[in-house]
């Protein structure tokens, strides 16, 4: 006991840095253990009143540059809907010939970006919606133009959302017209990459790209991107497509998170 | 104490917050607090206690800042920051005090980028490098400025 005590006061320094990283490490480990999820929720519910100032300015500073992109998408997306209803008649009549089951609403919920994440590069950012508003772990969030991540966590009045940005997301993806399935990863900056595409899928650049039906938390078909090269690694048997993101990552400011079905 | 320890804190925190919100670029932001722990624990005399407070406040960025989900990143990261910081003699501190600093940013960007950038960097190492490169050109940018600022190295040395 002794030679542990004069071992210690002799590596005092070394020892304590020691202790330090071993706790951390146990912390990184242990990031999915509930008790943890919920202590560090509790802290950022306490905690989210440091944002508001930061997140009024943001929103006093941008807000002409934010109206004029609304304004943009919304004559864009007028334009859209126009054409878009026709075809939605006839879709709808031609389903109800075929005798297809009715596809499901998406319940969206709202909700704006409280804090971009305080890290080197955004990865992840806290919504203002949580468990009082229904919304559960996974869910998909969308900008209005698509795709940008999953939730991670909720707290009563908060959800963390990990973007498409982050290096670990992947999200199972379909190219259509082809249909050829893919798993997508990000690459840089709005760019992506679609690996596991088979060699004699037909894909062309310009092609659309949406969640296919495969994932189990991200709803079918919900726009993703469009598709810019097409190439094969010497190292991979399969074909890579890099696609650009429909949404705009660095300018987000609300969201909608997919909730419960209607 | 010239060096104002919770005056500095409160700052760091107010600045970290405002680059979050209002100054990304491409999605890169500095990181103010390891510049705070980094500056804060050069003219700790107690190596030890250096590393426990940059224990507390990367836990504090942690949970407090919603610093990702790598709950225990900051800590681990601030910690062994803060353990070579405070290392230093005066002599070299005074000599090459820029020289410090940016290596242990450099060293703390590292840390983070490879937790974030694992993927990156075992399967492209150039992209792995990039990000790696970015972040630590913009914290070392917004780490002059405030350095010249604050007078930051006549703080450290009176303290140190």
């Amino acid at each position: 006991m002794a030679k542990t005590d004069l071992f210690f006061k002799k590596n005092l320094d070394s020892s304590v840095l020691f202790i330090c990283i071993l706790v951390s490490f146990s912390l990184i480990f242990s990031n999915s253990n509930e008790k943890i999820q919920s202590f560090r929720s509790n802290s950022l519910d306490t905690f989210s009143f440091l944002y508001k100032p930061f997140d009024w300015l943001d929103d006093q500073l941008f807000l002409i540059r934010k109206l004029e992109v609304l304004s943009q998408e919304n004559l864009k997306l007028n334009l859209e809907n126009q054409i878009l209803e026709s075809n939605k008649i006839e879709n709808e009549r031609l389903r109800a010939l075929l005798k297809f089951r009715k596809r499901n609403e998406l319940n969206l919920i709202g909700a704006d970006i409280l804090s971009k994440g305080v890290n080197s590069n955004m990865s992840s950012v806290l919504l203002d919606r949580g468990l009082v508003d229904e919304i559960e772990n996974n869910s998909a969030v969308l900008s209005s133009r698509g795709v940008v991540g999953k939730v991670i966590f909720v707290s009563k009045n908060h959800s963390g959302v990990q973007l498409i940005s982050d290096v670990n997301f992947r999200l199972s993806v379909k190219i259509v017209p082809s249909e050829t399935e893919g798993i997508m990863r990000w690459i840089d900056n709005d760019i992506c990459e679609i690996a596991e595409v088979q060699t004699t899928s037909d894909v062309q650049i310009g092609d659309v790209v949406l969640t296919s039906n495969l994932s189990i938390y991200f709803p079918p078909n919900l726009p993703v991107g469009e598709v810019i090269s097409v190439f094969k690694k010497s190292s991979s048997s399969n074909k890579t497509v890099r696609m650009k993101l429909f949404a705009d990552l660095s300018t987000l400011n609300q969201l909608f998170i997919v909730g419960k079905d209607l | 104490m010239n060096f104002n320890f919770s005056k500095y804190l409160f700052i760091a925190i107010i600045l970290q917050l405002a680059f979050a919100e209002l100054l990304t670029f491409n999605g890169f932001q500095p990181n103010i607090m390891l510049l705070f722990i980094i500056l804060s624990s050069i003219p700790m005399e107690s190596t030890s206690r250096a590393t426990v407070i940059g224990f507390v406040i990367g836990l504090f960025s942690d949970l407090v800042l919603f610093n990702g989900f790598y709950l225990g990143l900051s800590s681990l990261i601030f910690s062994v920051c803060a353990y070579f910081a405070s290392q230093v003699s005066f002599n070299f501190a005074y000599r090459n005090f820029d020289l410090y600093w940016l290596s242990l940013v450099l060293l703390g960007t590292g840390l983070y980028s490879f937790f974030r950038y694992d993927f990156f960097f075992f399967n492209d190492i150039v992209l792995f490098l990039k990000n790696w490169f970015f972040v630590f050109v913009y914290t070392s940018f917004i780490g002059f400025i405030i350095t010249r600022i604050f007078k930051v190295k006549q703080s450290v040395l009176e303290d140190a």
